[in-house]
């Protein structure tokens, strides 16, 4: 008895302990969120003498993920900013939709969002919660591609400022390809197949019984959907959506007919469908050599498995029936301005913006952090020096293949998750591919407004 | 027919034939640990292996490393102080709750009950935003007291305190006050040490539920240098690819405090059942 | 015998306080004061954190509320729209799966459980409670990444020891909830464990032993005597699982994100993804206070059915 009232007594001293360190850490380090989250509720502004804070939440792209880039990032823009301090934050593709979507309606969300446009423009932007950049695309995006620039805004307003941006491919295990004989139907020069050598090639790949299973589908939620995408639109050259952007195009001839192809290759063994895969473990069994080829690839994938490919990964464009390939972006990643109300707040994040995206030195040091490519063509090959110039090389190539970009198509977030589950239905459930894409498009379409 | 109850005195066969299952059964729920245990020791390679490495076959402490090149103890301090805040708190204000609810006749303790059972069935998933707000509105968002005040007033140690209470039998209390208790008295001298038990449970619960309750620092913790354990670790994940090994060495790192917590407790189970022989 | 059982049996009505109809008006008074002295440091919390809040997400699920901010008074709408929305549907027959199958199975084996360890050497009850408690100290996050790995389809351990490789447990509309069910299941039992082996403990020895002198058989001292006793554990083992079987979420983001087909999307979940992904606070909200009252109703039959027995 005595020795419980001892240790709740302990604990109550560590609960004002906890106050106290609480109560410390909330008014030194927080004075940010105080002051964004009064000026959001009474739009007055808060600039003081001492000059401003800014929030800056960061996904977690390639090695973005870790604060001290950002930090060396800030250090660099302090030399010549030094009244602007930067709060780095860093949020996670699995949870950062709901720090973000919990944070923005309380008042305490960021100031600044490194995203792609799927949330920069297609969310925030649409909902009127952002600051149009069109003053910095004026100033320095004349070089910037105009795919691009044409994903960066809506209705005429610049909601995104890219930093950087890459080709989303596919990978396949080279040592087993060779090994099977299929390295015949992949043209090395280009890093692209037409869609008779890849199914040529997933058969050789089985019928070698090398790997577990030539390849997978995967048909569960949650990010890599462009692998897929680009996949099924590819084998016979059709488009996600249409020309206008007014329907979704998953049940248009060629797309079924991709479909149609993908069922009868799950049915023979050449490749695999999982509804249970999201793509990271899809890649997961690239890399330990389940499956020899991956949809999901690009140079930070790369690096985030080097460290367990015990093979060759050998990046490829996705197999086009014309041996033309047209590859989704992945990215482009940039910056978005929160419209807080705050008028000096926001020169201030566009300053910081403008340094990171326009300025070389600092540009190209956090270009390579995420691991893709600038988006201002006037840098040129940044990794020319680097020491793994040799590795980066093929991801370079496959930019040449960039196609249109429509990840702004109205009701996108929606029919990220019915994409998945129309798959499922085709690849796994039997479903005729025919019927679930266009029950697929009727639905989604619904959403486009 | 009558095998059912319990061990005692039942057949052997009935006997042997519960401890094969619960030997069988606890197999299976140490395995998972067992696994994590060992994974925090191997590399990425052995960790996703086709091929399962029963024992790390060359065991690192290269995630360890990682861990700590990072301010793990830091965030293991800080969610300590947030489950160990939120216990303590808890146990107090619920015992005394638990018993009013549970053994005194006043006006509106109906409608009190039936809000707090309404309030545990509304998912935290839509109170938090709410949540936010108001710590906003408090200066609080983004401060560990954003995750203690919440789970202090979370009514489930209420309802469970109340359950306790109700067996706490109410001659003894109306005896304490023929002898001239008062109300605080009787609580601390005749009460607390009959709910201790209770209270025992409550704590682990408690510390436990607020340890693995990761939603709500997710949402309330924004900062690094507040970031709790689990929620740093989570962090610290690429985009398209899960760092294991790091994983599992944060779960063995958090599950330490856990599992001390829950033998410092445990003794109050056995003096509760040794004093509920005495009792009768 | 007969005698023994009824004083029990009696007993935890006996405990129960008297309503305050029949009470002096002072003591009425006096009760109340008490009562609400006693409650106040909780009340603290509880109103300032839990039901003020609480308020806000009924008045928000009459509001046209996004992230573009509020957009006007929705009256009765987003209640309405649950009635035509099929993946809502889907997600309510799932989660009464979940809690139908879990808060029975769970009740009954952590008390079969209980019952068999309660009795053992101080040591093997503790190893006991304590295996049983693991996946809870683990942690969610750490626990699902070991469950994907042993139900992966192609180096799982589950159909490596089965010899059923290629079979994906997760991706399989017939298997994928039972999977959940199972996990939830191991992630469930050992808080009622725990509880279990302190009410049981708790049981008046004496009236066991003269229940047994009478001749009363095993299954009769353990109806008749353990049971009534346990109840309030028992009630608060009941609700409390059929709020987080209700409430199953963070096992389904991990494993399945609600897929495939929709086979694991439960109530939960959809209202997650309302708020977190597309956004749409009113509604969510609304989802949000039909799944309280559903919740509110189970433990309200609950509560009744344990007043009757």
């Amino acid at each position: 008895m005595k020795k419980f009232l001892a240790l709740t007594l302990s604990a109550t001293m560590a609960l004002s302990l906890a106050a106290c360190t609480g109560g410390n850490t909330g008014s030194t380090t927080s004075g940010s969120t105080t002051s964004s989250g009064s000026t959001t509720s009474s739009g007055t502004s808060s600039t003081s003498g001492t000059g401003t804070t800014l929030k800056l939440w960061s996904f977690n792209v390639g090695t973005l993920n870790e604060k001290a880039n950002w930090d060396s990032l800030i250090a660099k823009f302090n030399e010549t900013n030094p009244d602007i301090k930067v709060e780095v934050e860093i949020i996670t593709y699995a949870d950062g939709d709901t720090s973000l979507s919990s944070a923005i309606p309380a008042g305490s969300g960021p100031d600044i969002l490194f995203e792609g446009p799927e949330r920069l423009v297609g969310n925030y932007g649409r909902a009127g919660l952002m600051v149009d950049l069109s003053d910095l695309w004026a100033e320095g995006g004349a070089d910037i591609a105009e795919g691009i620039k044409s994903v960066s805004q809506l209705d005429g307003k610049y909601y995104m400022y890219p930093l950087s941006v890459a080709a989303h491919c596919m990978a396949i295990n080279y040592e087993v390809f060779e090994q099977a004989g299929a390295l015949q139907y992949i043209d090395q020069e280009t890093r692209t197949w037409t869609t008779d050598n890849f199914v040529k090639a997933m058969e050789a790949v089985r019928d070698s019984g090398l790997v577990a299973t030539p390849g997978i589908v995967y048909c569960g939620a949650q990010g890599g959907d462009q692998g897929t995408r680009a996949l099924v639109n590819n084998l016979y050259s059709d488009y996600f959506v249409n020309d206008d952007g007014t329907s979704y195009n998953a049940n248009s001839a060629n797309n079924v007919k991709a479909l149609t192809l993908l069922d009868e290759m799950v049915g023979n063994g050449s490749l695999s469908a999982n509804a249970g895969f999201a793509a990271a473990e899809e890649l997961q069994a690239f890399a330990n050599g389940t499956c020899a080829v991956t949809f999901c690839w690009n140079y930070s994938n790369y690096t985030q498995y080097a460290a367990q490919t015990q093979f060759t990964p050998y990046a490829v464009a996705f197999p086009s029936d014309d041996g033309q390939p047209e590859l989704e972006m992945a990215g482009p990643y940039g910056f978005g301005i929160f419209d807080n109300g705050d008028d000096a707040k926001i020169e201030a994040a566009k300053k910081f913006v403008k340094f990171v995206c326009d300025d070389v030195t600092a540009g190209t040091e956090a270009v390579k952090y995420t691991g893709f490519f600038p988006v201002h063509a006037d840098w040129g090959d940044i990794y020319a020096d680097a020491e793994d110039a040799d590795v980066r090389a093929p991801f370079a190539m496959m930019s040449n293949y960039l196609g249109r970009y429509y990840n702004l198509t109205g009701g996108w977030t929606e029919q990220r998750a019915l994409w998945w589950n129309m798959l499922a239905e085709i690849l796994v459930g039997g479903a005729d591919p025919q019927t679930a894409a266009d029950s697929y498009v009727e639905q989604v379409n619904a959403n486009i407004a | 027919m009558n095998k059912k109850a319990d061990l005692s005195g039942t057949s052997t066969g009935y006997k042997i034939f519960s401890i094969v299952i619960l030997i069988a059964l606890a197999i299976f729920f140490i395995f998972p640990l067992y696994w994590i245990v060992t994974g925090s020791f191997k590399d990425a390679i052995a960790i996703n292996a086709r091929e399962p490495q029963w024992f790390p076959v060359a065991p690192i402490l290269d995630n360890y490393i990682r861990l700590f090149s990072k301010p793990a103890f830091r965030w293991l301090a800080n969610i300590v102080i947030i489950a160990v805040s939120a216990m303590a708190l808890t146990c107090l204000t619920a015992s005394l709750a638990g018993y009013a609810l549970a053994k005194k006749r006043f006006i509106g303790r109906n409608i009190l009950f039936t809000i707090i059972i309404c309030a545990m069935a509304l998912p935290k998933q839509v109170i938090v935003l709410p949540l936010l707000q108001e710590m906003n509105f408090l200066h609080l968002s983004d401060n560990l007291l954003a995750v203690i005040l919440p789970t202090v007033g979370w009514p489930f140690g209420v309802f469970l305190m109340k359950q306790f209470s109700e067996t706490i039998p109410t001659e003894i209390l109306e005896a304490a006050r023929v002898d001239g208790a008062g109300e605080v008295r009787t609580f601390f001298t005749v009460v607390f040490p009959m709910i201790k038990p209770g209270i025992g449970a409550l704590a682990i619960f408690t510390f436990v539920n607020t340890w693995n309750d990761y939603f709500l620092q997710l949402v309330m913790l924004t900062s690094e240098e507040n970031f709790t354990l689990p929620l740093g670790i989570a962090k610290l994940q690429g985009e398209m690819s899960s760092d294991f090994g790091l994983i599992m060495a944060g779960a063995c790192l958090a599950a330490l405090p856990i599992v001390a917590v829950f033998l410092a407790f445990q003794k109050y189970f056995t003096q509760g059942i040794a004093m509920g022989a005495v009792k009768g | 015998m007969a005698q023994a059982t009824a004083t029990v049996t009696q007993k935890p009505g006996g405990n129960k306080p008297k309503e305050t109809s029949g009470m002096s008006r002072a003591l009425v008074r006096r009760e109340t004061i008490s009562g609400y002295l006693f409650l106040l440091p909780s009340l603290i919390f509880f109103i300032g954190f839990v039901v003020v809040p609480m308020g806000i997400c009924v008045v928000y699920s009459f509001l046209d509320y996004g992230m573009a901010g509020v957009e006007g008074f929705a009256g009765l709408d987003n209640y309405l729209r649950m009635l035509s929305d099929k993946t809502f549907h889907k997600g309510f027959i799932n989660t009464v799966l979940i809690v139908v199958v879990a808060v029975p199975t769970v009740t009954a084996f952590s008390l079969w459980v209980s019952s068999a360890i309660y009795q053992m050497s101080s040591f093997t009850r503790s190893f006991f409670r304590c295996v049983f408690y693991l996946p809870v100290v683990t942690g969610t996050v750490a626990v699902t990444v070991v469950w994907k790995w042993m139900f992966n389809p192609y180096n799982g351990l589950l159909n490596q020891l089965t010899g059923n490789v290629g079979f994906d447990w997760l991706g399989n509309p017939n298997t994928a909830i039972w999977c959940i069910i199972m996990i939830l299941f191991t992630t469930s039992i050992g808080q009622p464990i725990v509880l279990y082996v302190a009410a049981l403990g708790n049981v008046d020895n004496s009236i066991i032993e003269a229940a047994q002198v009478d001749g009363a058989t095993k299954l009769q001292v353990f109806w008749k005597i353990k049971w009534p006793a346990i109840m309030p554990t028992t009630l608060y083992i009941l609700v409390i699982t059929t709020i987080n079987s209700f409430q199953c979420f963070a096992l389904i983001q991990l494993l399945t994100s609600g897929g495939p087909f929709f086979s694991t999307t439960t109530i939960m979940y959809q209202i997650f993804d309302t708020v977190y992904k597309y956004n749409d606070f009113g509604y969510a909200n609304a989802m949000g206070v039909v799944l309280a009252i559903i919740i509110a109703i189970f433990s309200a039959i609950q509560f009744k059915l344990a007043k009757t027995d």
